[in-house]
């Protein structure tokens, strides 16, 4: 069963077969590139984590609700934590990009809605128009609008910081 | 043929391995060995991994910087242990699908293989999810991609929903925390691919985790040649306000990441724990009715036990499960080492390469054990590996029943075991006599073992020995003797189909007699040739039961060769040195096996020159006795001991 080649034919057909595992593994490390984005395209990214207001305003308990209440627990107030919904709308240009609605975290939806949306946009000068709605009432609350210039493969992220007044546009 | 015919992934594996088996031969066939390559890459890539983390910075200002000082401060170590780092890992991914796919093809996922082959596909994912991490640490463009990549994967996942990927939106959410983080990560995963994969060889029996050296050696200069010839490198740094067009990508790791833009996130995710889920429960999925799901026994000789073979079990699995010392190489009906007799009962064969099981090897009632799964209770008999696992040596007490002088400094000595325990040995395998004082002196069992209980020993004279003379002058029938055994690696390879030459130098005769008698008891029918080496006529003492094979066997000859002929022995045949009358008549032995027993002067003569005329060492095998001690070699304790028997 052994090979009836001659040695340096069975040495020379090994370094070949250990040259073609080396292609294979050197090629396909690196190759073929992969596209991420057009040539001329920016990327914007809309990522935002905010906590709406609540969805329903506190209210006081009546002394009949109190009293079914164990006595350690006995609150006047009544402060329901589920928050509002979150809508956010983003125009480019005068055109609609996004508009998504986040409910909040949370089991108990007290939480932050929590938002990241990636798109890929022609390079250029754009002009940017943000809006957000975080009350029970669905009213838009905030907004901002922004010219922003953009080189090919630059990233322009969107945030909402409240204790920065609102939206933030961030370029480098 | 196979009992079922290949399926088309079966004939293409075969069809590859079959010629690979040309040049690498089937004992470095590299597609045998996919499971221990993958253990040995891992092993460089941990190896390599340790010495880049020393100087690897875990911090987002320095991760970079540190990898190329060490990519380009120190090009021929640390740039080329990098580069090996990286093309080992690629090359681990290769070899572990490859492996996967090759077990799934020949249908050894199912049974009791289920486990091996749930927790080798953890294994491969555990692998993505260890490299994955690793491109994350050089923090170039590449790292870049992977982490963004990677968390917007992940952030379409319920209970993270949009929030991993802030940590790494711009430059300034990402903190040296993060990367101390991902480094941990690094090195607690291959861990764990490691510790799994200790698990995952555990449930099959002396399951190979390292490869054959040549093989280990091919695939690490391999790697080392790519890493100097095209270097890993690191891509630009990061920059997390731009995002560059194209990457250079790894297609080994990086697959899926490449199919998310195309199916979106989400169905990337289906996709992947679909195809995971389908094949963990491939095991037990089945479009053809293959399973066995019954437990068969087997009576294995010699070892006369009888063992069960589970259901998805080969007999070689159940053998080596059950401790036997079966014989096999590359468990894939590659090789044939694991050539044995079906006795009794039905097996159902498995895809196996013809050159390693021949149409006439079935006919004659030859089957692999690596590939043999029972249709009913069946009972085999094979060769045991020398060397690898002997059958137990155990100390024997034994009456003389026969001295029959042979010629004038030889004597047939025949023993019975007290007790009439018949002892176990392979032909070609000695005995150690045990003199009152605890010295041995070595013997040869010079019939084929299980033809009779009496052990045949040819004992030749050594004037001046402790041992010898006392055969020839006081010995009797009815003497009791001590002896050890059987010892040895000098056996009959049976699972090879070359022409044997066997060359025997005076008693070297013994041991050849005892693996001839054993060849054509088992109908044998490989082309041998005896070279009886001599120094005249009357030292060829069984000279005529040789003539007496030669007559009743065509595939058998004789050639009595005498180094000094006596002129009343009018000897017309060979002359000369053995081993150069062989030569002569073989000028190239690439395509034969040779045995040779004799002194050691001759096997050092002989082995050598064989070599020179081609014969490799897989296929020469030798045993040769000396006095013992060897010096004084007159002295009183002159005696003949085999070499590798114990010398005292």
């Amino acid at each position: 069963m052994s090979s009836r080649l001659p040695t340096w034919l069975r040495y020379a057909l090994q370094g070949l077969a250990y040259a073609a595992f080396a292609v294979v593994i050197g090629y396909f490390s690196t190759s073929p590139q992969y596209r991420l984005r057009a040539d001329n395209d920016a990327v914007l990214k809309l990522s935002f984590s905010h906590s709406a207001q609540l969805q329903h305003a506190c209210r006081e308990r009546s002394v009949e609700e109190l009293a079914k209440i164990s006595p350690h627990m006995r609150n006047k107030l009544d402060c329901p934590r589920e928050r509002a919904v979150v809508r956010i709308e983003l125009d480019m240009d005068g055109k609609p990009l996004f508009q998504i609605s986040t409910p909040p975290g949370g089991l108990h939806k007290d939480g932050a809605a929590t938002v990241y949306r990636r798109l890929p946009i022609p390079a250029g000068a754009h002009q940017f128009q943000a809006r957000l709605a975080d009350g029970p009432d669905g009213a838009i609350n905030f907004s901002k609008e922004i010219r922003v210039d953009l080189a090919p493969g630059q990233i322009l992220i969107v945030d909402f910081l409240t204790g920065s007044g609102g939206f933030v546009f961030t370029q480098s | 043929m196979p009992d079922s015919s290949p399926t088309i992934g079966q004939r293409l594996f075969l069809s590859i391995e079959k010629g690979f088996n040309t040049f690498f031969g089937e004992r470095l066939n590299p597609l045998y060995c996919l499971g221990a390559i993958a253990y040995f890459l891992l092993w460089i890539v941990i190896f390599t991994g340790l010495y880049l983390y020393a100087f690897f910075e875990t911090s987002v200002v320095h991760a970079y910087a540190s990898v190329e000082a060490l990519t380009h401060g120190q090009r021929y170590f640390g740039g080329v242990l990098r580069s090996l780092h990286r093309y080992a890992s690629d090359a681990l991914i290769l070899v572990v699908v490859l492996h996967l796919v090759r077990h799934f093809v020949f249908n050894r996922h199912r049974g009791y293989r289920w486990f091996s082959w749930v927790s080798g596909v953890v294994i491969l994912w555990l692998t993505y999810a260890a490299g994955i991490n690793g491109y994350m640490l050089p923090w170039d463009r590449l790292s870049q991609f992977v982490v963004t990549a990677t968390t917007e994967w992940f952030d379409v996942l319920p209970v993270i929903g949009g929030s991993m990927t802030r940590n790494f939106i711009s430059n300034a959410n990402v903190s040296d925390r993060l990367f101390s983080l991902l480094s941990f990560m690094h090195i607690g995963l291959p861990l764990s691919v490691l510790a799994l994969l200790w698990i995952h060889t555990q449930r099959v029996p002396d399951a190979k985790t390292n490869p054959p050296r040549a093989l280990m050696v091919g695939v690490i200069a391999c790697l080392t040649m790519l890493s100097l010839f095209k270097p890993a490198l690191s891509k630009a740094p990061a920059d997390m306000s731009t995002m560059v067009a194209r990457l250079d990508f790894d297609w080994f790791y990086l697959p899926s990441y490449a199919l998310i833009p195309h199916l979106g996130p989400a169905n990337t995710w289906f996709l992947l724990l679909g195809a995971t889920l389908l094949m963990l429960v491939l095991p037990w999925l089945s479009l053809r009715k293959t399973g066995r799901k019954k437990t068969w026994n087997q009576a294995v000789r010699p070892d006369d036990r009888i063992i069960a073979v589970r259901p998805g079990e080969t007999l070689l699995d159940a053998g080596l499960r059950e401790g036997l010392p079966m014989p096999y190489d590359c468990r894939n009906g590659g090789c044939g080492v694991c050539k044995c007799t079906l006795l009794h009962g039905d097996v159902s064969l498995l895809p196996f390469q013809e050159s390693a099981l021949t149409a006439v090897d079935r006919a004659s009632g030859k089957i692999l054990l690596c590939c043999a799964e029972p249709r009913s209770d069946v009972e085999i008999k094979y060769l045991p590996l020398p060397g690898a696992k002997a059958l137990p040596v155990k100390q024997y007490t034994a009456r003389v029943v026969g001295l029959d002088l042979l010629t004038s400094d030889v004597m047939r000595v025949c023993l019975r075991v007290e007790g009439g325990v018949p002892i176990l040995f392979h032909p070609g395998q000695y005995i150690n006599v045990l003199l009152d004082d605890g010295a041995r002196r070595s013997f040869s069992f010079a019939t084929a073992p299980r033809v009779s209980d009496e052990i045949e020993l040819h004992v030749r004279l050594v004037e001046g020995g402790r041992f010898t003379p006392g055969v020839f002058s006081k010995m009797q029938v009815g003497d009791r003797l001590r002896f050890e055994g059987p010892m040895g690696a000098f056996t009959l390879r049976e699972d090879s189909t070359k022409p044997i030459i066997f060359v025997a130098g005076a008693t070297g005769f013994a041991p050849v007699k005892s693996m001839l008698e054993h060849a054509f008891q088992s109908g044998s029918k490989r082309d041998m040739i005896l070279y009886w080496g001599v120094r005249s006529l009357r030292d060829l003492y069984l000279g005529a039961l040789a003539e007496q094979w030669a007559r009743e066997h065509n595939n058998f000859h004789f050639i009595p060769v005498l180094s000094e002929p006596r002129p009343e022995d009018e000897w017309r045949g060979r002359t000369g040195l053995v081993h150069e009358a062989i030569l002569a008549d073989f000028p190239d032995l690439s395509a034969h096996q040779v045995y040779a027993c004799g002194s050691v002067h001759m096997v050092q003569a002989a082995y050598p020159a064989f070599v020179k005329h081609g014969i490799t060492s897989d296929d020469c095998f030798s045993d040769a006795f000396h006095l013992s001690p060897q010096w004084p070699v007159r002295g009183a304790d002159a005696e003949m001991v085999k070499l590798g028997g114990s010398h005292v």
